[in-house]
């Protein structure tokens, strides 16, 4: 299994000479599975670059959505394969008891948002909510669950083989709980995370910031750390940078999550903030040390 | 890999918001076991839930009642906590709990199921001192 970031941001895109580094897309993951097929992990604006990389050429896609915030759907009307007629593609994402998912995500491809409608959209596409059970996409097992964030939110995990992608990238499980603490299937997205090859999980806030932002949904720096400690991830990515965070600072925090990973009694080399285009290739074997390596 | 059996988001943020209160409160997942309750239900009797752990209906009756108006002990099942859960409807009731000192309380519970998308997860018991002065029960 292929991971590759083509949004790393947060909230909403964050361009310009300050951001190049981590980049301003808000969130996309792709992951390519052993046999080939390809999904898509949420819908930013990164899904745009996902979208102009794949060949034009009949295909099955599936996105899968976390929630429908629109720093996770914006990118779906600017994504190229949906206007190719040859194109399948099915969105999975979760229930409410308001509306279907489809017309959910149709309020946001709609007038007055949007130059199309979803009926117009070239591509053939379907819409489905997320089983409670697992379910599978190709040769990986695909589960979701609800997860602490506003509004109703599910995280994943993908096992391909021996390998193992847990992608939870708006949560904020430390909230009211003490992470260290808490039994663990009293703590949101554990099941998800637990012994992942790979977590990607929100890390949007540091610790000076988090009490300004308690119940917005994210998790400050050290409730990340304590998550990817308490599940056991093999290596962990944290992703959903705040729009105000710049590459420097970044690169601080970075350098935080590295000292505090080490003090949880982690290798600091299995900890990083997301950086767009990097990628990762995940097997069943310990992370391989080292940076991921950057096409970008 | 094997998965480990995850609480229900909604009782999950149940057990967080409880613990915040401080009026005591109690929780049972969807099958009716008690599965956890704040600091202010464990001072009121007298023994914190990280004490007592996951109980099943007989231990809990034996250590705590709930006792009805005659003084004998509700069935675990008639509680307005597990009937919220079993009927999916909210229930109230008027009962004494006695704390592991012997101190029996009067107390109103008020109880309603967490029902989300997949149906009732189970529910919350609230219990506020009675205005009444209780249902008079002389436990046993």
């Amino acid at each position: 299994m292929k991971v590759k970031l083509w949004g790393t941001r947060g909230s909403i895109p964050a361009p310009g000479p300050e951001t190049i580094r981590y980049g301003g897309n808000t969130s996309c993951v792709g992951v390519t599975l052993s046999d080939g097929s390809l999904l898509a992990l949420d819908a930013g604006t990164g899904i745009r670059c996902l979208g102009l990389a794949q060949p034009d050429e009949p295909s099955r896609l599936h996105i899968l959505l976390t929630h429908l915030h629109l720093d996770h759907i914006q990118g779906l009307v600017f994504f190229a394969p949906a206007f190719r007629p040859q194109t399948e593609i099915v969105i999975w994402g979760p229930a409410s008891p308001e509306a279907s998912l489809r017309d959910r995500i149709a309020r946001y491809i709609s007038a007055p948002l949007s130059p199309v409608e979803v009926r117009e959209l070239p591509c053939d596409v379907s819409f489905r909510h997320c089983p409670e059970s697992e379910w599978e996409i190709g040769p990986a097992r695909i589960r979701a669950a609800s997860v602490a964030h506003r509004g109703p939110t599910l995280g994943y995990r993908i096992d391909d083989g021996d390998s193992s992608l847990a992608y939870i990238p708006d949560h904020e499980p430390a909230l009211g709980a003490d992470l260290e603490q808490l039994e663990e299937d009293w703590i949101s997205g554990f099941a998800l995370a637990r012994d992942a090859s790979l977590l990607i999980h929100d890390g949007q806030y540091s610790d000076a910031e988090y009490p300004c932002h308690l119940g917005w949904g994210h998790s400050a720096l050290s409730h990340a750390l304590a998550f990817a400690r308490r599940t056991e991830a093999r290596r962990t990515v944290l992703f959903h940078h705040d729009p105000l965070h710049s590459d420097d600072y970044l690169d601080d925090l970075a350098g935080e999550a590295r000292q505090g990973w080490e003090r949880l009694g982690g290798d600091p080399a299995a900890i990083e903030l997301g950086k767009e285009r990097s990628e990762y290739e995940l097997s069943a074997k310990a992370p391989q040390p080292g940076a991921p390596v950057a096409l970008g | 890999m094997s998965f480990v059996t995850q609480r229900p988001l909604e009782l999950i943020l149940a057990r967080n918001l409880m613990s915040a209160l401080s009026t005591p409160a109690f929780l049972v997942d969807e099958g009716g076991l008690l599965v956890f309750y704040n600091e202010a239900a464990g001072l009121l009797l007298g023994k914190r839930f990280e004490e007592l752990g996951t109980v099943g209906p007989q231990e809990w009756g034996s250590l705590f009642g709930p006792f009805d108006e005659s003084g004998q002990p509700i069935p675990y099942d008639d509680l307005p906590i597990v009937s919220a859960v079993r009927a999916g409807r909210p229930a109230h009731a008027e009962l004494t709990v006695r704390s592991t000192d012997g101190t029996s309380h009067d107390v109103e519970v008020s109880a309603f199921p967490i029902l989300t998308p997949h149906g009732s997860q189970g529910a919350i018991a609230v219990f506020w001192p009675s205005l009444t002065g209780g249902n008079g029960a002389a436990p046993a």
